[in-house]
């Protein structure tokens, strides 16, 4: 986890510079605020050239580190596969909590709201289910 | 007449049973059961049709109906490597559509995993909200979004500050609740079982039908779970208003499944009556299922058993 914040803190601080910056530049900024080896953000920078998050250029002897992608552009990818069309094979990748449906659906959906509240208000005098009841049929 | 038995019963399970069993509503009532009988019945399909294949591959070079008598003149044993190999062909194709398809989701998970971690929302609100506040990410979105990404041991839980702003604590917590029982009980595997079987199978003779009525009783398992922990009316309140996300965004072309609609109603159908066990339909589902995964490997020993019965009188 820890891993995923510094990286996630490494990826800041590209996207907020206007150039390409070495590792030391990168520690430097980041160590202002926390004890952080070096060798800590060499390595983050390494994982993250591997994702193909990063683009390294070589600079003299040493590596400089830009964006592959904006921030923006991230978050459109993630939104892309987030959102994606049902029915394909891609789709099986996420586990989506519902599809959303037309404003005409959503009225649909919303009667039936009605009628699970009428429902359930009905019954809320009723015991809860015992417990053995519950594990048996939904887990 | 083990090949003949076998290739319909193949056929049986692959085309009209589906059909039949997406049409039986009474297996919305035990959805447990009901996903064991899907799984029970494509499996069953693929190896009756594989042993059909090998059956008739051994019948080519045995004309007498007996195991023991075999003829083994070159244009039946050409006959029988052709059939074998048809055979091996069928089920290649099928272990090849199976791996790769999950090794695919595997690094598009991974990749979205990625992603998300870089672009969550630091110190989410919904974090305090959780078990397991490190899986829980938050992205900066007006769009409502509620997903998981499934991975064992780096699962993740998504939302957007759409879904915070639109859903009240009880709702959010049914949200949660149903997303970590999909990632609990590894619904993602039977999804995956189901989308390979879909990819390896010709076009023309597949059907999405067994992967979609998967899916539509994965969500009803997960409800399930849902209202245990935050009850049947906000996890029905969740499941409206983030159904109606377009109304929030008209300028985002959401996924929108052609059986959104009808899948949602069952759901909430499910969620207006009080949970029940339902034991014996479960039993009976269950039975069904044991019996229709071992009906094509009977099958397929049954003439051999009958000689070696012969042999050892």
């Amino acid at each position: 986890m820890a891993m995923g914040e510094l990286e996630r803190d490494v990826m800041m601080q590209l996207w907020a510079a206007d150039s390409p910056r070495s590792v030391r530049e990168v520690h430097a900024a980041l160590a202002a605020e926390r004890d952080l080896a070096y060798t800590t953000v060499m390595t983050v920078l390494d994982r993250l050239a591997r994702k193909q998050l990063v683009t390294r250029s070589q600079d003299g002897r040493a590596y400089r580190y830009s964006p592959a992608y904006s921030r923006d552009e991230l978050a459109a990818q993630a939104m892309a596969s987030a959102l994606h069309d049902a029915g394909t094979d891609r789709d099986a990748a996420l586990l989506r909590f519902v599809d959303s449906v037309s404003p005409a659906e959503a009225a649909t959906l919303r009667a039936a709201l009605d009628q699970v509240e009428r429902a359930r208000s009905t019954k809320t005098s009723r015991p809860a289910p015992a417990r053995r009841r519950r594990r048996s049929d939904s887990r | 007449m083990t090949q003949l038995a076998l290739g319909m019963l193949a056929v049986v399970l692959a085309a009209p049973v589906p059909v039949l069993l997406g049409r039986a509503r009474f297996l919305t009532q035990v959805p447990r059961a009901a996903v064991v009988l899907w799984q029970a019945v494509a499996v069953a399909a693929v190896l009756a049709a594989l042993g059909a294949g090998l059956a008739f591959a051994f019948a080519l070079v045995t004309p007498h109906g007996r195991p023991g008598g075999l003829d083994l003149g070159a244009p039946r044993i050409l006959a029988h490597l052709v059939v074998l190999a048809f055979t091996a062909v069928v089920a290649a194709r099928l272990g090849w559509a199976l791996a790769s398809h999950a090794h695919g989701v595997r690094a598009m998970r991974r990749r979205h995993r990625e992603l998300v971690d870089l672009l969550a929302d630091g110190g989410s609100s919904a974090g305090s909200m959780t078990a397991d506040p490190a899986q829980v990410r938050v992205l900066g979105e007006p769009v409502p979004l509620a997903y998981c990404v499934p991975a064992r041991g780096a699962h993740r839980v998504v939302l957007s500050t759409g879904t915070l702003r639109e859903l009240g604590a009880g709702e959010l917590a049914a949200v949660l609740a149903h997303e970590r029982a999909h990632v609990r009980a590894r619904h993602d595997l039977v999804v995956e079982l189901f989308t390979a079987m879909w990819i390896a199978f010709p076009h023309g003779v597949r059907s999405a039908d067994a992967l979609r009525h998967v899916r539509t009783l994965i969500e009803l398992l997960a409800d399930d779970a849902a209202r245990q922990v935050a009850g049947a009316v906000p996890m029905a309140r969740a499941l409206v208003r983030l159904a109606d996300a377009r109304r929030e965004s008209p300028g985002v072309a959401l996924g929108a499944a052609p059986d959104a609609t009808a899948d949602a109603l069952l759901r909430l159908d499910r969620l207006a009556a009080d949970l029940s066990p339902h034991r014996a339909l479960a039993a009976g589902v269950y039975a069904a299922a044991a019996a229709v995964f071992v009906l094509p490997t009977a099958m397929l020993a049954l003439p051999w058993l009958v000689h070696a019965l012969e042999v050892l009188r």
